[in-house]
This record gives structure tokens, sequence and C-alpha cells, in this order.
């Protein structure tokens, strides 16, 4: 009896106690580590400091369902770590009230080190890209009003904005500052690729993908450059202009003529888990995508130079090439990154 | 007796030196105080009324105006002794929309006492912002989208938002137009302007003035630029300037829109 009544008079001052601790600014720093076969990242780090706490606010808001105005479509709902953050199956993704958008649902990965954001650079900003799916009508169709004040209600968000920024504001700066600190921090850089590149141990090749490797060096790495496989440009790689949607791509920022259906060169890492290929999903596998460069390239105006040398369209790839090519793609596969539990849902 | 005079003299030569302290021209000003900047719609020299007055160009367009609204930013207030006050960033951007009258003036508080002679502010979110990304911009993503000013598109903001409809010798049938600035891949379009005050403001704990400014929304396209809306009608759908070679245009005629009217200081 004597205990119990000592345990009520001291529980209260436990449950004070934690309580003070949880509502408080909580900043633990978190490292942006840099591998070695990585160019420099060219995120501002020093405008949005990446912490602990910014960062399990991020992850969780892009699985947040409700910032959506059907309450079901999350970010993570088109990205889908397994697939490379991508939306396995789907040539265009589908959002709220079964809209259905123009675009092929791109990676997430090593965001850090882009210099612009969407298939046509509609962005600069890794954290200002996420208002472009939340407010899009057919995707997420979110509005910042409705989602502020439900997260203002909601008891989580409450005490994560509290621990996560110094002023801790439920708004939008540091709504969007958070899913930065998320997105930025989702690398992919163990692949068997990388560990070859750094010379580690499990970074072996078979002499197919080396060969294939060569093959990428000498027709692939104009555009796919760097050990991140993409020179950030925007390019017209000659597909045949889909009538149904006629996305001008690059066009539709600048307005300039000659760049007139160019999109962003992707990055290649991970690509056998993010089919179906290209801005509009056309290709469902990588011998499809090679296809098209071999012999489906199609003349226009505003085509890659580097798509018709010496009067020749596309790149000259023999079946072999072909074949080392995609063997070496595979080499590109992070595991560890397709299932790193801290960037999971569960 | 004397003493007691001695005494009364003392004390009203202490008291006249009291009162003409307070009363002199250099007073000490100390303490901050809240500063109102109105804007004043026009077109030309008339008030804008929205919707259902017709206003003409002078490339005789007649525009009826549905929809104005723009972003101020960056305010800077300069003392009369060249002293500059410069507005927290994050705390400077304002909606002025013509239709919601609790819009139209930016409220400034925790202004340094003094007196102002000039102002200077931007239309538009600037270049550094950008390169910030979302940091520093608070609640403006929140209060542009449901103002209608957020760009989603771009993940920006529309800068200057002027709709409505249109006639012309050449398109005679009632149009829509659109003109929309903002940040584009090839230019900022952010601008500021400075403004002299015809009469200082003078803000102190007590007094809180309002600038008085009149924003000639005609100068938009129809500045030092001229921009006929009937040349941007594609294919008879409407005049929509979002974009291109107009969008720097129209930003360099804003620096002409704006004018100060008059100060209160009450």
């Amino acid at each position: 009896m004597k205990t119990k009544q000592l345990l009520l008079l001291i529980l209260p001052l436990f449950v004070s106690c934690s309580n003070d601790s949880d509502d408080t600014y909580q900043n633990i720093p978190l490292e942006f580590k840099v591998p070695s076969n990585f160019p420099p990242p060219t995120y501002n780090f020093a405008a949005n400091p990446l912490t602990e706490k910014g960062f399990e606010l991020g992850k969780k808001l892009f699985y947040d369902g409700r910032l959506a105005s059907d309450g079901i479509v999350s970010c993570g709902f088109c990205h889908e770590q397994a697939n490379a953050f991508t939306h396995h199956g789907h040539t265009l993704s589908h959002g709220v009230g079964n809209g259905v958008g123009t675009r092929n649902t791109p990676s997430i990965q090593n965001l850090g080190y882009q210099t612009s954001f969407m298939y046509d650079g509609a962005t600069t900003h890794l954290d200002l890209q996420p208002i472009i799916p939340f407010t899009n009508p057919v995707e997420m169709n979110g509005d910042f009003t409705k989602a502020i004040t439900m997260m203002k209600a909601d008891a989580s968000y409450q005490k994560l904005f509290k621990i996560a920024f110094a002023n801790g504001q439920i708004n939008a700066e540091n709504m969007l500052k958070a899913l930065g600190q998320f997105m930025v921090s989702i690398t992919s850089s163990n692949s068997r690729f990388d560990k070859y590149r750094r010379h580690e141990t499990g970074g072996t090749l078979t002499e197919t993908e080396l060969k294939g490797f060569a093959v990428f060096n000498a027709k692939c790495t104009s555009c796919h450059a760097t050990d991140l496989m993409t020179d950030n440009s925007f390019r017209n790689n000659g597909l045949a202009v889909n009538q149904a949607i006629n996305d001008v791509g690059r066009y539709k920022v600048t307005l300039l003529a000659v760049d007139k259906y160019a999109f962003k060169v992707p990055s290649l890492r991970n690509i056998a888990k993010t089919a179906p290929y290209m801005h509009d999903g056309r290709f469902g596998t990588l011998e499809a995508v090679l296809n098209h460069y071999a012999t489906g390239v199609e003349n226009s105006a505003t085509l890659d130079p580097l798509l018709k040398q010496n009067q020749k369209l596309g790149i000259a790839l023999s079946e072999t090439d072909k074949i080392q090519l995609i063997a070496f793609l595979e080499t590109v596969t992070d595991t560890e990154y397709l299932t790193n539990k801290r960037f999971s849902e569960y | 007796m004397k003493n007691a005079l001695h005494k009364a003299i003392a004390i009203l030569a202490v008291s006249a030196l009291v009162i003409s302290c307070s009363k002199d021209d250099n007073e000490v000003i100390t303490g901050t105080g809240n500063l109102g900047i109105e804007f004043d719609n026009a077109f030309g020299t008339n008030d804008l009324i929205l919707n259902t007055q017709a206003n003409t160009t002078s490339n005789n367009e007649v525009l009826k105006i549905s929809n104005i609204k723009y972003i101020i930013s960056n305010i800077v207030l300069t003392k009369e002794d060249g002293t500059i006050f410069t507005y927290p960033k994050s705390e400077s951007y304002f909606i002025i929309d013509e239709a919601d009258p609790t819009s139209v003036v930016a409220e400034l508080e925790n202004v340094p006492a003094g007196n102002y002679t000039k102002v200077k502010f931007g239309i538009g979110v600037d270049q550094a912002q950008w390169e910030l990304g979302a940091t520093g911009q608070g609640d403006l993503a929140t209060r542009a989208q449901a103002a209608g000013m957020l760009w989603s598109w771009s993940a920006g903001y529309k800068f200057v938002v002027f709709e409505g409809t249109f006639t012309s010798a050449t398109v005679t049938d009632s149009t829509p137009f659109m003109v929309h600035t903002g940040q584009t891949a090839t230019d900022y379009n952010y601008t500021e302007v400075t403004l002299d005050l015809p009469t200082k403001a003078m803000v102190r704990t007590t007094i809180s003035p309002e600038i008085h400014v009149v924003s000639d929304v005609s100068k938009i396209i129809d500045g030092t630029y001229k921009i006929k809306l009937s040349d941007n009608n594609m294919g008879g759908m409407g005049a929509m300037i979002m974009g291109g070679t107009n969008l720097p245009l129209i930003t360099a005629n804003l620096n002409g829109m704006f004018t100060v009217a008059h100060v209160h200081n009450d």
C-alpha cells in the first residue's frame, strides 16, 4: 500500500519530465556522407541542416496520405521503395480521383547531386519540388491550408515539428524542409558496381559485365556521366512523339524552340528495378530501350546531336553489345538502398 | 524670502528647460511603431472597378478586369538622415488582392520610430530566396495557394496576376486574357521600386503612419513597353501571357506602376 502511494507520487514527476524533453527541439545532426566515387553534392545543406528528427518528420510526411485531397495518395503511393521509389508497372501514374498524369514516376535517389528536378526541370530546388506533386490536381491535389490545419490538430505532428525545428512551427516552410531532408538522405551508393569502383569487398564484376561497362563507357557516358549516370542535362533522345499527350518536355519551362521534346537525362542507377522506361513509360524492358537507341531513333529539328553523328541516327549497338550492356546495368542495383528500413514506410 | 525667490526662479528655469527640450526639433525619438502601406489599385487616372468597368488602353484595347493580385516583398524604409531599416525578409511577403479589401494594406510592425522619406519594395520573390529553397518562406506557400498565387507547375509563385476580358478592333468578341508573371527558366522577373514620400512618414510609439500608394495597373501592359493583348490571342482561345519574351517587358513596366499619393500621420 505504501509503495503504491509512493509510486503515485513519483509517477507524475516522470511523466512531466518526459513530456518536457519530448517537446523541445532536438538538434541531432545527421551526417551526409559523400561516397568516394560520387561527384560533390549540389544541395545547400547550410540552409536546411539535416537532423535526425527533421528526417523522421520528412519520412512521416512522405508516407502520409492525409496530405492528399482524398486522404489516401501519399508521396510513397507512387514512389515505392522496392522499385527505387518508382511506380511499378505503371506507364503513367494515377493520383486522387483516378486522375492520370502525363509522365512516368521518376526515381528518388541521390537527389542532393542533381541541379534540377522533374523531367522538364520545372524546379531547381529539392525543398520546393514537393509543391508540384502535392498541388497537382491529378496527383495529390493537396491544399496547404488544409494540410497545415490537419497537422496542427494531430498530436504526433505537434510533437515532431517541435523536436525537428528550432522554431517548432507547423507551417509550409518546415513541412517542405522536412521533406527535403528525408529525400536528400535517400542515397543509393552500395551496388556491386559501386563496390567495384571503390575497390571494396564484393566489388567483383563478371567478364560479361566488364565488357558491358566498356560498351557503356564508349557509347553512353556522354549523357549518363559520372557514377551517378546522368549529366543533369535535357535532351531529345528521338522518341516518336506520343500524339495523345504531345508532351513538349523542357520547352514547357523555357519556351525555347531548341528545348522542344527535350527531357532530363535520368540516372540509370537501379535501372533494372524501375521499368517501365522513358518519360511516358512507353518501353517495358531494357531490351526495348536499347532497341530504341540502336534502330528506333526518330530525326527531328531538336534531336540531340549525339544521336545523329556521321549522318547516322541512333547509337550503333550489336546484339552482343546489348546483352553485355544489360548485364552491366544490372550491377547498379543496390539492394541495401531498396530494402533500407530507414527509408521504409513500415 | 530671498531663498524662496531663488528657488522659484530655479524651478522656473529648470521647467523651462524641460519644456523647451521636449518641443525641440532635436527631440529624441525612441521605441517602435507600426506603419501601413496601402496599395490602392487604379487604371490610369481612374479608380479600379473590377468586372464591370470598361478601361481603354493607349492601343485602344478595352479591358474589363476581374483579378489583380501581386506579391510585395523586401520592404526597405529610409529615414530622413539616410539610415535604412530593412523589414525582416521572411515577414515582408504580402499578397495584395484587389478583391480582398483586408489584403490591400501591408501592415508593418516593430518599425523603429523615426521620420521616413523613402520606401522600397519588391514585386515577386527574389533570386536569393529561390536559391534558399523553402528556407525563410514561413507560411508563404500556404497563403499563396489560398490566394491562387502558387505557380504550382514550377513550384514557384505568380508574382503578378492580371486577368479579365478584352475587345479590340481585331478581337470584337469579349475574349479572356490572363497575364501571369513569375520566375521562368530564362528570367527571374523579380523587380524592385523605390518611391520618395511627398511628406515624411513619422513613425512613433503613438503614431502609425499610412503610406497611400496608387498602383496604376494599366502600366502592366501599357507602360514603357506596350503589349497588345490582341497580338497574344492564341487561336482565339484568349490572350495568355505567362512566359516568353513578354514577361521581362511586363516586369520592366512594373517599375512605372506605383506612385505615392500621400502619407497619413495619425
